[in-house]
């Protein structure tokens, strides 16, 4: 799924569903962030939520794309990322 | 791209120089001179952060603060309000109305910019 | 930053709204007040204030802070706008015009002689809520110290509400790491609800960070500040025993395990130091019942101690309930501060407590006579106590005279519309306490000095104008403390006390004698006999003969004095002495014969051998050579009759009372002590040097000394004294 908006307080209720519809919905669940400029703590706390989710489906979710600002703030709140998160 | 903040007070040289002190920081800054003027800065553009006075002629902090928590694309935005020590049931009846954040008149620039700073980095 | 420009769109700005201020202002003199222009004025101040701070203006932002303190007030509907206050409030406008031209001319350092004076005139506006001065200190963050930089350890969980009130814990960590290095973090998603239940506004995340920094407690917690409420902080210093770690993991909500290995990856804990800390709690908690197990209970304790992370909880626990009853306060008003109480039961304490006083000075007594040292520090610990059990006792019924100053403005204002006279009251020394029943019983004493200084005192406009003087009069009210009293003055600028005309009176009536040659002060005081009055017309208000005479008498009855000062032409002082309290005074002991007097010990200079040398000097004469200055004395055994044989040595207290020094001829110095004045039954009142007495401990009655009631009735005048004694 390819996140097309800022994820913040203003966005969350509306990319919930459609999060948790990307994770239901393929056996290799990822999440693309590259046209996200914004993510603050209601962001993060959502890719937390899809990322239980995802392993209470069995599953493991991917993030990719991440922008510099986006990176950086999933870094320091220690967010576990693999290599292929970055842009 | 750089981070906007609103700021709002009838004091023209207090938004000069509040303006001058962000704006070297870093972020941009849109003014409004009363909470009337300052709601029609709220016309869809993005904001980080709001700046308000208390006291302010036509529509005062506390109305304006409650004005915003009304807009669905401002109602989160932080808030900090400008209130002084001989006044802190204005800081309660802000906190109430969802001015979380506050700045004690007189304050310098530098006080602001590390209120602000909590708040959104820039 | 270059603020030069801002600082000439400050200087226009605030030219404007002083402008606007003295418009509304004047409309208040006048007696046209309404709500939107006093919030008006408010405004203006608070825009010329707020904005002056920005720019270091510190003269402007303290003088600006009292003025829009009083408007603040004003709108609360404390106080009145009237023209009184209208028009303070324009002289503080000029002076604050004053001020900002002088900070557009570049000079931030100007002084406003009328400042000062204008703030006090303010302050006695301010009232209970008496402002804590908005010095520029106050835009001043208070300087950190660095300390040597340190892991700290921060447990942070969020309230639901933070995101959807704009704050981020995101930007707090961003924040926190300028604050220091961010040694770890771990994020707690662990109370995150099931899919349904959770709500993407809500917030449910917790942190554990390591930070290393040299900063203090307080910056951390700063960092916090807007969240305070609605996070739980905890804060842990460097080098924190492993057994705090243990508590805070106790404390979380998380399970201890799962805590323990986020402290442990961390690099908070090792696991071993974990594992010893962990169990030897439970060891503590096993042995707790077990007998001798008081050892193990006090280690635990030790280890139990939560230390720093529990005052971090309680402090911002503690800030919101002071926000909520200050909440609550400001609802209710005043009223929930103060206790409202019967005074019978504060005096009732302060009796048992003067009882309490005299009861530990027996046991120190005692003490002393069976030389038991123990017993003697016991005595001297519970005496301290006593005496500060005392201290509060008293401070009860402390108050300050504000008050009843205050209630002067609008006296002012009357009387001098009444009289014609344009007459301003500046009012000094406001916060200054005294005794409750004084406040209440000085009230009417100085209503008569303060109108009869508007009524006598202060000329006639057109007199002050051909006199030279302005012509506004100036009434001023001053409080202070001084060696153990409290001073009051009332002054006015008028035309002082006439000396020539006072005499006449005096001789006319036969209180002097025609040629007599008395010192200004003693002349000064003649107006205070009963029944004098050089008043040319007797007016409405005051100078009906009845008056000065009734207040020498009340301040009297309250054990203190009156002094008149007075420059013929340039104004008249009348200063009221009155002690702290009536209850209870330090007293110094002396021994005349068999009986025991009290001298309050703060008007004691100091205590010297009379050798019989010195005695043949005086050669019956009652002054004696002190260092080569006459100091006349009075012999106590005398002036109360006291038989018995004489001491061999005798020694001379030297007292100093209203500017005047005597000494005291007494045979044994016995020392200081706490005295509880009792008064004295009617027969003795009219006894004259005798202010009450006091039950020693042990047992024994001694008389306290009235010292200036004792000099007035010895140092009478030569002159005065015989007319006195050829009229009786």
């Amino acid at each position: 799924m390819v996140v097309t908006t800022d994820m913040t307080i203003y966005t969350v209720a509306e990319l919930k569903p459609q999060l948790l519809a990307a994770i239901n919905g393929s056996d290799e669940p990822r999440i693309e962030l590259s046209q996200v400029a914004e993510i603050d703590s209601a962001g993060v706390q959502l890719l937390y939520l899809a990322r239980r989710e995802a392993a209470v489906a069995g599953r493991k979710l991917r993030i990719s794309g991440c922008t510099p600002t986006v990176q950086e703030i999933l870094t320091l709140v220690g967010f576990p990322l693999d290599e292929e998160a970055a842009a | 791209m750089a981070k906007t903040i609103l700021v709002v007070d009838d004091s023209a040289s207090l938004r000069q120089v509040v303006g001058m002190a962000l704006k070297g920081a870093g972020y941009d800054v849109v003014e409004g001179c009363d909470g009337k003027d300052a709601l029609t800065k709220l016309d869809g553009r993005k904001l980080h952060l709001i700046i308000s006075d208390v006291n302010m002629p036509n529509m005062d902090g506390i109305s304006f603060v409650k004005a915003v928590k009304q807009l669905p694309n401002y109602k989160f935005t932080p808030i900090i309000m400008l209130t002084t020590e001989s006044q802190e049931s204005k800081k309660l009846e802000g906190q109430a109305a969802g001015a979380k954040a506050w700045v004690v008149k007189p304050f310098k620039p530098e006080q602001m910019l590390s209120a602000v700073s909590k708040l959104c980095l820039p | 930053m270059n603020l030069d420009l801002a600082l000439d769109t400050y200087v226009a700005e605030s030219r404007e709204l002083l402008e606007q201020m003295e418009e509304a202002l004047l409309a208040f003199a006048k007696g046209d007040c309404d709500a939107d222009r006093v919030n008006a004025v408010f405004r203006a101040a608070h825009t010329i204030k707020g904005s002056a701070g920005l720019f270091g203006l510190d003269a402007i932002v303290e003088f600006t802070h009292g003025v829009e303190s009083v408007l603040d007030r004003v709108r609360d509907g404390l106080v009145i706008m009237d023209p009184v206050l209208a028009n303070l409030l324009l002289e503080c406008s000029d002076c604050m015009r004053q001020l900002v031209d002088a900070a557009g001319a570049g000079d931030t350092g100007a002084v406003v002689e009328e400042a000062p004076a204008l703030r006090q005139r303010l302050s006695v506006y301010l009232g209970e809520a008496r402002e804590t001065s908005c010095a520029g200190a106050r835009a001043q963050p208070p300087a950190r110290v660095a300390g040597s930089a340190g892991d700290w350890h921060i447990s942070l969980r969020f309230g639901r509400d933070v995101l959807r009130n704009g704050m981020d814990p995101v930007s707090f960590l961003r924040y926190l790491a300028t604050v220091g290095d961010i040694v770890s973090i771990a994020t707690l998603a662990d109370a995150l609800p099931s899919v349904e239940e959770m709500d993407p506004e809500s917030c449910y995340l917790g942190f554990e960070i390591q930070l290393c920094t040299a900063a203090d407690k307080q910056t951390i917690e700063d960092v916090f500040e807007f969240v305070r409420d609605d996070c739980q902080i905890r804060i842990l210093p460097p080098s924190s025993k492993a057994a705090d770690y243990v508590d805070l993991i106790t404390a979380l909500p998380e399970a201890d395990t799962r805590l323990g290995e986020i402290l442990v990856s961390s690099g908070a804990l090792t696991q071993a130091e974990l594992e010893a800390a962990l169990a030897s709690q439970s060891d503590c908690d096993q042995l707790a019942d077990v007998p001798g197990a008081q050892e193990a209970t006090a280690t635990n304790r030790r280890l139990g101690e939560i230390l720093v992370s529990q005052e971090v909880v309680r402090e911002p626990v503690v800030q919101a309930a002071l926000d909520k009853q200050k909440q609550g306060r400001e609802a209710k008003g005043q009223e929930a501060r103060f206790i409202r109480l019967d005074a019978e039961k504060l005096d009732r304490l302060i009796n048992q407590v003067g009882e309490l006083v005299i009861a530990g000075a027996g046991i120190g007594l005692a003490a002393k006579r069976v030389g038991a040292t123990e017993m003697l520090e016991a005595a001297s610990t519970l005496e301290s106590l006593v005496e500060s059990v005392r201290d509060s006792a008293l401070q009860l019924r402390m108050v300050p005279i504000g008050a009843t100053f205050n209630r002067f403005q609008r006296v002012v204002h009357d009387v001098a519309q009444e009289l014609g006279k344009d007459i301003g009251l500046v009012i000094n020394g406001a916060e200054t306490e005294l005794d409750k029943t004084m406040v209440d019983r000085i009230g009417d004493p100085l209503m008569h000095l303060v109108r009869n200084a508007m009524d006598h005192g202060i000329e006639q406009t057109d007199v002050r104008i051909a006199a030279g003087k302005s012509a506004k009069g100036m009434l001023s009210l001053n409080a202070f403390h001084e060696s153990g009293s409290i001073v009051i003055e009332v002054s006015d600028d008028g035309g002082g006390l006439r000396r020539d005309r006072i005499l006449a009176k005096a001789v006319e009536r036969g209180l002097v004698a025609p040629d007599a040659d008395l010192p200004d002060r003693e002349v000064f005081d003649l107006i205070f006999e009963p029944g004098f009055s050089t008043a040319a017309k007797v007016s409405n208000l005051s100078g009906r003969g009845v008056g000065m005479d009734v207040v020498k008498r009340s301040v009297g009855d309250l054990r203190g004095t009156v002094e008149v000062d007075s420059v013929e032409g340039r104004g008249t002082t009348i200063r009221i002495r009155l002690p702290l309290t009536l209850a209870i005074i330090d007293g110094f002991l002396v021994a005349v014969g068999k009986s025991v007097f009290v001298v309050p010990l703060d008007i004691v200079e100091e205590c010297l051998e009379l050798t019989p040398e010195a005695r043949a000097e005086t050669s019956g004469r009652d002054f004696l050579n002190l260092r080569g200055q006459a100091l006349p004395f009075i012999e106590l055994n005398q002036l109360f009759d006291i038989a018995g044989p004489r001491s061999p040595r005798e020694n001379i207290l030297v007292v100093r009372s209203a500017g005047r020094r005597v000494g005291l001829v007494v045979d044994q110095l016995i020392g200081e002590a706490q005295t509880v004045i009792k008064p004295l039954g009617a027969w003795f009142q009219t006894v004259k040097g005798i202010g009450g007495s006091t039950i020693m401990s042990d047992g024994r009655v001694a008389l306290i000394l009235d010292v200036p009631g004792l000099l007035e009735h010895v140092h009478r005048p030569a002159s005065r004294r015989e007319v006195l004694k050829s009229a009786a």
